[in-house]
């Protein structure tokens, strides 16, 4: 690490002496250099905190400030305080409850089979293939496909009566799948979408990671006689850790944002998820109820509030089991 | 070359292949047959031979080259834009240290965390006031520098620079930012180029925040130019040919941006040459 | 720690501070930016917003090629109602950015008339105006104190239309004229229903639950809130409705849901026989089911008459140009315009001289038999009951959570679980 107190202490006894002086060269050299090293950081990273405060401080403001405020549809102006009712109103919401769970089903059956299939991608693409730059651009080819024109090819997939999967079903003797109807299947028809979308992306990011580990600690394990898969175990997780979390904390985080897949795979005409909010999440919920009739935005930005803080705590907890896991299996 | 891939790694990525391209093929299929063809069952498979046809009609019915020219421009500045400012914030909060850092760190991440569904509203007061909204600066600014980027090339930049390489050019009398371009900047180009490249895809792709802050303004992205396209002539179904033929018309230069990006994305030599 | 680091630091959080102050002044500051009007020239643009198909492209080219025009229009085009009913609300709620004149979607007119969301529009209220248009679309367009707030475009008024080739298989009576007594009130449908069901056992009896619980509630005179706006849904005319369409889910309902898949394919596969048929529906029909021989439209409608859909232009008080707005809307929706619209866009005009036009025009369809369409639909129109059903602020919400309600029933979900989960929701809408 580069540290801050450089050795100036000899430069600095120096300098005394040399007091009401004009400053010589040298020193302003110093003095430069040591504002370069104190103030560059700051510098560095002022964009995105002033960009920040510019646009993304705003929009939490104002969401928070409203949350303890009625505002009637369609108004131009928020009505008076009421306290914590709106987040009352969606705490003891049930389809809110229903969400959760939604989310979290959602959530876990996408999230870690993407993670972990991305990351054996990225280890196969890791490999002297041939023409491995057409490879590793191939799979973000569902990136570049439009979620609408996605959503009509899955549409073809998983509809309930004419759709592929079930007429093959059909054909074969076995009952049909009812995708939008039961919960458990509409998950894993959404979380395929969502994985379908997403785990190329994740494995681009973990095959960066992968390229930056030095080629010889490999050279060496072969001659050591490891295998593959120790070698994976052994040299390439434990190089690309930070890389790991930074992939672990956003598709957590993105997996309890979940919003695009499940609304266009919903056949509800009003998008609630599901005639029975078999599949509505907590985004969701989010927005439609900034659509609906009483206090919609109020409480819709009470129910992103509760919404940021529960991904906050299951960030959290994930990154500190993450850590603990890796630092007893690594170390 | 001792890692040479067999037969079953080149299975699965086949099938992988398969899986991902097999949308954008289908939307090209239907793109490339006739209005009538493109709704009967069962579905086409086979590519027909109209997509020329289609693709003019596209250009009849939008201003496809303008609507291209603003997604190119706001893509595009957003992309190197994110990239610039993210590196530049990433190798601080990994290499450098300083007071606060950590806690800057935990607030990029939080950031992340933060809703975004009910933000337009906010925004699209903000944007107002400040006289944006019709603008391309409008499209652009939410996406001048983002804690995803950041936290990316943080996480990316940690391990992937030596400290020695840095300590190593400060004591050769490089200046912060010296170092920075001479050390890691060659680090992180992998990196860059990925993040450069999922930026332009989603400003390219983004809809509803260009479609509000834009409305009834000359400055159309591409994407909201499209949607023009799924209008139903005669309140009937609407026309896919030609709705996919302008989603592979706007396709085409993200493609193209891949081929060119992918030459960077393979530098693992690079990196080994580095570290030796 | 060195002193520069501490004042550099105390510099650095009051910047921040300024900023933030900064941003959130001038985030609030400018509510009352809105107001003052502005005269437009005639190369200056006024600006438009429609969803789905409006039919104004060439209207609006030809006023824009007038050499004469008091100003110039540009129209945007969004595809579909729901994107842009998120991005007017969006408008609404910060008070800014929305084009001139707006359109609005008809079920959703009933929650832009309530206290506080009418104070968002201009009150179009013209004396010379007031019978244009289909007395019943005219009033959904008013507040209770009578300021208008829409105009309407164009109205829904319902046929049947049925498959006479299915019908003759059955052994139902399948000419037009002789068709229309079985669709005269809804115990007869229903019952002719039953018959056909078991004469073709592959077919059913109509496309959807929800279109037929539509029409169905929409003859109820207070379906989901009394005259005094009260949400009143657990009512026993609704509960009616939906145990109707319950019962009948298993054998006559096709049990899919509207415009997805599962619907679509119903088309071309021989799926349903009969279903509620707006004049925008022939359309969707002819280009879901080319091939398909043996459409036909009957003069009738269980049960009396029934609208479904219709939309309003409207113009938001953000609008610096309400006097040409209002202008031009007047111009959008006089005879000649919708009927110029009408045929661009194939749906009924709700101006009555325009309906009227039509009629005289006779136009057949010859995918639908010859079915003189135009006639037919202002029939219908005249048949439709002003004020039935009261379409309370909460119209919409309502709506949306019993056509779920009936979705559920039709994946298999009982009546009375389903009827339950719905009152649920209609208490959590306030």
């Amino acid at each position: 690490m580069l540290r801050t107190e450089e050795p100036t202490s000899a430069e600095g006894a120096k300098q005394a002496p040399s007091a009401g002086a004009a400053p010589s060269r040298m020193e302003w050299r110093d003095r430069l250099s040591r504002w370069d090293v104190k103030f560059s950081p700051y510098l560095y990273v002022l964009p995105f905190f002033l960009v920040f405060a510019v646009i993304g401080l705003y929009p939490m403001v104002y969401t928070g400030y409203l949350s303890f405020f009625s505002w009637p549809r369609f108004g131009s102006g928020h009505g008076p305080f009421v306290g914590l009712e709106n987040y009352a109103h969606v705490l003891t919401d049930a389809t809110f409850h229903k969400a959760f769970w939604n989310t979290f089903g959602i959530f876990l059956l996408s999230s870690v089979p993407q993670i972990m299939v991305a990351t054996v991608l990225a280890a196969l693409l890791d490999t002297q293939l041939k023409g491995r730059s057409w490879w590793r651009m191939s799979i973000l080819l569902p990136f570049v496909v439009a979620p609408a024109a996605a959503a009509l090819i899955f549409g073809a997939i998983f509809a309930d009566r004419t759709g592929l999967v079930n007429q093959w079903l059909d054909a074969v003797g076995l009952p049909m799948v009812p995708w939008h109807a039961d919960r458990f299947a509409s998950w894993t028809a959404i979380a395929t979408m969502v994985n379908w979308r997403w785990t190329g992306y994740n494995a681009l990011i973990v095959l960066a990671a992968m390229q930056a580990i030095p080629r010889d600690l490999y050279e060496a394990a072969d001659i050591d006689g490891a295998t593959k898969i120790r070698q994976f175990f052994h040299i390439t997780l434990p190089s690309i850790r930070p890389t790991m979390i930074f992939v672990i904390v956003t598709s957590t985080i993105g997996g309890l944002q979940i919003f695009t897949e499940p609304r266009l795979f919903d056949t509800n005409l009003r998008h609630q998820g599901g005639s029975d909010f078999q599949y509505q999440t907590l985004t969701m919920y989010v927005f439609n109820t900034a659509q609906t009739a009483t206090d919609p935005y109020p409480r819709a930005a009470a129910a992103a509030w509760i919404l940021f803080l529960i991904i906050v705590g299951i960030a959290l907890v994930n990154f500190l089991v993450t850590r603990a896991f890796q630092r007893r299996s690594l170390s | 070359m001792t890692r040479r891939p067999g037969f079953l790694v080149y299975g699965l990525l086949t099938a992988f292949l398969l899986g991902s391209a097999f949308p954008l093929y289908w939307s090209f299929v239907i793109g490339s047959v006739t209005r009538q063809r493109a709704i009967q069952s069962p579905p086409p498979l086979m590519p027909g031979g109209h997509f020329f046809e289609n693709a003019g009609r596209v250009l009849d019915r939008i201003d496809f080259w303008s609507a291209l020219l603003n997604s190119i421009i706001v893509s595009g500045i957003s992309a190197v834009s994110v990239v610039l400012f993210s590196t530049l914030a990433g190798y601080a909060f990994a290499k450098l240290r300083f007071r606060g850092a950590n806690v800057g760190l935990v607030f990029v991440v939080a950031t992340l965390a933060v809703p975004t569904q009910l933000a337009l509203v906010p925004m699209l007061k903000q944007f107002s006031n400040l006289g944006l909204t019709g603008t391309h600066l409008a499209v652009i600014l939410p996406w001048v520098v983002t804690a995803f980027g950041v936290f990316f090339m943080r996480q990316y930049l940690v391990d992937a620079i030596p400290d020695e390489l840095i300590d190593a050019a400060r004591v050769d009398g490089c200046s912060m930012i010296r170092t920075f371009w001479t050390v890691a900047i060659p680090a992180a180009r992998p990196a860059m180029a990925i993040l450069g490249l999922f930026t332009f895809m989603q400003v390219w792709t983004d809809f509803m925040w260009p479609l509000i802050v834009l409305q009834g303004s000359d400055v159309q992205t591409l994407q909201t130019a499209l949607d023009a396209l799924k209008v139903a002539p005669g309140q009937g179904q609407a026309d896919m040919a030609l709705v996919q033929a302008g989603t592979i018309m706007a396709t085409i230069p993200l493609l193209l941006l891949f081929i060119a990006t992918g030459r960077h994305l393979v530098s693992g030599i690079m990196q080994g040459a580095v570290k030796g | 720690m060195s002193k520069i680091s501490t004042s550099w630091r105390r510099g650095l959080a009051a910047g921040a501070v300024a900023t933030l102050l900064a941003g959130l002044v001038t985030a609030c500051g400018g509510d009352d930016a809105g107001g003052e009007q502005a005269k437009l020239g005639k190369d200056d643009v006024l600006t438009i917003t429609t969803f789905s198909n409006f039919g104004y492209e060439g209207l609006i080219k030809d006023w824009n090629a007038d050499p004469d025009r008091p100003f110039t229009v540009k129209e945007t085009v969004i595809s579909e109602w729901d994107t842009w009913k998120q991005s007017l609300t969006s408008g609404l709620q910060a008070g800014t950015g929305l084009t001139d004149i707006v359109a609005v979607e008809g079920d959703a007119m009933p929650a832009f008339l309530a206290e506080g969301a009418s104070d968002q529009f201009v009150d179009l209220s013209d004396p010379d105006l007031e019978d244009r248009w289909i007395e019943a679309k005219y009033l959904e367009g008013q507040t209770a104190d009578g300021k208008q707030i829409g105009y309407p475009t164009d109205a829904g008024p319902e046929a049947f239309c049925y498959r006479a080739d299915l019908f003759k298989k059955a052994g139902l009576p399948s000419d037009r004229e002789s068709a229309a007594a079985l669709f005269k009130d809804w115990d007869t449908y229903f019952a002719t229903g039953e018959k056909f069901v078991k004469k073709v056992p592959n077919t059913k009896w109509y496309d959807s639950t929800g279109s037929i619980a539509q029409a169905m509630l929409n003859q109820v005179e207070f379906p989901f809130q009394t005259k005094d706006q009260k949400v009143d849904a657990d009512n026993p005319e609704l509960r009616k409705v939906f145990d109707t369409v319950s019962k009948y889910s298993p054998t006559l309902s096709t049990q899919v849901v509207q415009w997805k898949e599962d619907w679509m394919a119903n088309f071309t596969n021989d799926g349903f026989a009969t279903m509620p048929c707006p004049g925008w529906m022939f359309n969707n029909i002819k280009d879901s089911a080319p091939d398909v021989k043996g459409w036909d439209i009957v003069d009738a409608f269980p049960g009396g008459g029934g609208n479904w859909g219709g939309s309003f232009l409207s113009v938001p008080t953000q609008s610096k140009h309400q006097e040409e707005a209002k202008e031009f809307a007047n111009y959008l929706t006089n005879a000649e315009s919708e009927v110029a619209a009408s045929k661009v866009a194939g749906n009924f005009p709700a101006n009555l001289e325009a309906g009227q036009m039509l009629a005289e025009e006779n136009a057949k369809d010859p995918y639908f038999n010859n079915a003189p369409t135009s006639e037919i639909l202002a029939n219908r129109a005249a048949a439709v009951p002003a004020g039935v059903p009261f379409k309370g602020d909460k119209y919409s919400d309502i709506l949306g959570l019993f056509q779920q309600a009936t979705q559920r029933v039709d994946e298999g979900i009982s009546p009375d679980k389903s009827w339950e989960t719905f009152l649920q929701g209609v208490e959590g809408l306030s």
